[in-house]
């Protein structure tokens, strides 16, 4: 018999939750002080949830502070070893300490754990850009249009390393796309016609050849 | 306008630390005109945290035998000289309005003699000391009175209520045999003879905790043997009639005998059946007198041992006492409300209209109709057949598919919970709108919206229909919704204002509902 016994749920973990939410709220605003507070409480509140380290190593690294940022991702680490957010902190810190390498590992390792994660991947791509090896990164990006059709700004980082690869097609493909989503981004619109000017030039040559 | 008198009962069994939380929170009602019965269930002495108090309103019954709540109650009732009452555990609290609320609806409107409130399930995690650290506050139950649920199951929880004394005078007092559901048991006896008033303010906080709760409720529904027993003990209690608010069903049992198949079916029947009835079995004495029939509410018909079906039938109608009648067929199969349906269908119909089962047949009639209509039928038309002796009568014999039955709106909420789960956003969206236009669990509909619009992506309409809700009556979870949907668009000052909310009621800081 369909009775509907309960109107809200179960959750234990509304406070929580609150305490998160606020921490969040403050940090987005740039109130790191308050956020700091939040985040602190919420920990006590759950000292096992990885949550409240991530958000304490979010303030450290907008506050520049990199030593308390990276022990605020070890800790979310060590309580949650599959938390992507402290795979992507972790990878920050090492990019602004300019190890390229180290910062572009942690930023695949979060997108092998989370492949939605917009920072780690635009971190993946600047690691990449720092390091000048592209063809690792052209996978999530790839992966992360899948579930993001219309990410204009992905689908631009995308159809530039397709072109910096020589696939010419493709990239213009996706331009397209790019531009009909978003007919104002002039990037898009500029190097549409860089690359449609270089495949008219490569067709040129072979009809000469 | 004179305050009448409420008498609030806390029953206590060793949970001294809790007590003095619980009692301070009826002492401090902003409701002067009450007394209030500490019931000490032979437990650890507490006569000194109820000294403490140093009120004259306060009455100590100290019980030297552990005897259980249902008698507490008594005891205490037995005593009790308010116009109403009301109860609350000795780890739950009120706040300061809980009386003068329920008291305010009870006296503006006389026709109810039950009122209840909204109340928060409190998640909390016990800590060294046994102080209770507060996790969540959740509004569990928030049912707009509901009889049929309420005779399938309770949904009033026994803190939010608060009733006539006098009321007990026809329900009987509590049920001391039983060991759980006992805010049931009464609740529903209740609900034969009045109408219950939902108060949509939340108005007291009930605790559980995240460790082993030590509730003697909460272990005796964890045996399920005990726990059947109990449902089944309290579906089959009829208070004395008349009833006020609940028609009497008798079902006749068309049968040869009662064997074998038909013990069966009779089980199916208790099984089934939540609604209120009573079974007649027209046979002759002899032959029931050799069954040993342990089954509650059944009653022989006793006929000769010639008499056609028909004949055993119209006596049967003859003795029944029920207000309704339903014709049971040998054979006929019983599943859940196989009956409630139909009698929702006659609470819900007109003179001359009956109503013939699901799964009835040609061969297997099974029909619910109102006594007088069935004894006209058959009186004028005693040599017909059941089915045409109702049609020469001028009744119309409809089908149940063709009319409401109870718990619609629980089957709607099912549903959309199932297009929710299916990522059917648009489509839960529209059957909660559907049930909105009914003036049913308003509050707890537009709950569903706003969670459905949020997940949908329909920002705009989710802080529409949350800025509703939450002038209305806020809890956590609706603060915490609305402040969610808050920062999807950008607007982080006001979500941080409703989380400040949602952290006040969840510390106990401020009742902004007041």
């Amino acid at each position: 018999m369909d009775v509907v016994k309960n109107e809200e749920s179960n959750d234990s973990t509304q406070r929580y939750e609150v305490l998160m939410e606020l921490g969040d709220c403050h940090a987005t605003v740039g109130r790191y002080e308050p956020a700091r507070q939040y985040y602190n409480k919420a920990a006590s509140m759950s000292p096992d949830e990885a949550g409240p380290y991530v958000g304490l190593g979010v303030v450290a690294l907008h506050e520049n502070n990199l030593d308390d940022a990276d022990i605020a991702f070890r800790v979310a680490y060590r309580l949650n070893n599959s938390c992507s957010k402290a795979f992507a902190g972790m990878a920050m810190i090492h990019q602004q300490r300019g190890d390229y390498r180290g910062a572009f590992d942690l930023y695949l390792k979060c997108m092998e754990l989370d492949p939605d994660n917009l920072t780690a991947l635009l971190g993946l791509f600047q690691a990449s850009c720092q390091m000048g090896t592209f063809s690792k990164i052209i996978h999530y990006l790839e992966l992360y249009l899948k579930m993001h059709s219309a990410d204009v700004s992905v689908m631009f980082s995308l159809s530039a390393l397709y072109m910096k690869e020589g696939r010419l097609e493709e990239s213009k493909k996706l331009l397209l796309n790019a531009v009909a989503l978003d007919p104002s981004n002039q990037d898009a619109v500029n190097l549409l016609e860089e690359i449609e000017h270089k495949i008219s030039q490569d067709m040129q040559l072979e009809v000469n050849a | 306008m004179t305050s009448p008198l409420v008498s609030i009962i806390i029953p206590t069994f060793n949970r001294r630390l809790y007590l003095p939380c619980a009692l301070g929170s009826a002492v401090k009602q902003d409701y002067e005109n009450i007394e209030i019965f500490v019931v000490n269930d032979g437990g650890e002495d507490v006569s000194d945290i109820v000294n403490s108090f140093d009120d004259p309103r306060i009455i100590f019954i100290n019980k030297e035998e552990n005897r259980g709540k249902p008698h507490s109650l008594n005891l205490a009732l037995a005593k009790a000289t308010g116009k109403y009452v009301c109860y609350l555990d000795d780890d739950d609290i009120y706040y300061s309005n809980h009386v003068s609320t329920l008291v305010g609806v009870l006296e503006s409107n006389p026709d109810y003699h039950v009122a209840y409130s909204d109340l928060y399930k409190v998640y909390c995690r016990i800590l060294p000391d046994g102080s209770r650290q507060v996790l969540s506050k959740v509004v569990e139950v928030s049912r707009d009175f509901d009889r049929y649920f309420m005779f399938y199951f309770n949904h009033c929880l026994h803190v939010s209520l608060m009733h006539r004394r006098d009321l007990l005078e026809k329900t009987g007092l509590y049920n001391e045999d039983l060991s759980i559901l006992v805010d049931w048991d009464i609740a529903r006896r209740f609900a034969f003879f009045t109408d219950f008033y939902h108060v949509e303010d939340i108005t007291a906080e009930f605790y559980s905790s995240l460790e082993d709760d030590d509730r003697i409720s909460i272990k005796g529904r964890k045996d399920l043997g005990k726990y059947k027993k109990n449902v089944l003990a309290i579906r089959k209690t009829r208070p004395t009639k008349p009833w006020y608010k609940t028609k009497d069903l008798s079902i006749i049992f068309d049968t040869d005998e009662v064997c074998g198949n038909s013990i069966n079916t009779i089980g199916q029947v208790v099984g089934h059946t939540f609604y209120p009835y009573i079974l007649y079995i027209p046979m002759p004495a002899h032959r029931w007198a050799q069954i040993n029939s342990n089954f509650a509410n059944m009653i022989n018909v006793d006929v000769a041992e010639q008499v056609s079906r028909l004949e055993k039938i119209d006596k049967a109608l003859n003795e029944c006492e029920g207000e309704y009648v339903v014709i049971l067929p040998d054979g006929f199969s019983i599943t859940d409300l196989w009956v409630e349906k139909a009698t929702y269908a006659l609470d819900n119909s007109c003179k001359n209209e009956c109503f013939e089962l699901e799964d009835s047949s040609e061969y297997c009639f099974a029909v619910a109709a109102r006594k007088e209509d069935f004894i006209k039928a058959r009186n004028q038309f005693p040599e017909y057949s059941l089915r045409d002796s109702l049609n020469a009568a001028g009744l119309t014999v409809k089908k149940l598919n063709e009319v409401a039955s109870p718990f619609e709106f629980d089957s709607y909420i099912h549903l959309a919970i199932q297009k929710e789960e299916d990522g059917d956003w648009k489509k839960a969206i529209e059957i909660y709108e559907y049930l909105a236009k009914s003036s049913q669990n308003q509050l707890w509909i537009k709950t569903c919206i706003v969670n459905a619009c949020f997940e949908a992506g329909y920002y705009n309409a989710a802080i529409k229909f949350s800025e509703e809700l939450n002038n209305k009556r806020p809890t956590v979870n609706t603060l915490l919704r609305h402040a969610k949907i808050c920062r999807k668009m950008n607007d982080y000052s006001g979500a941080i204002g409703l989380l400040k909310k949602a952290e006040q009621i969840l510390e106990g800081k401020e009742l902004i509902w007041m």
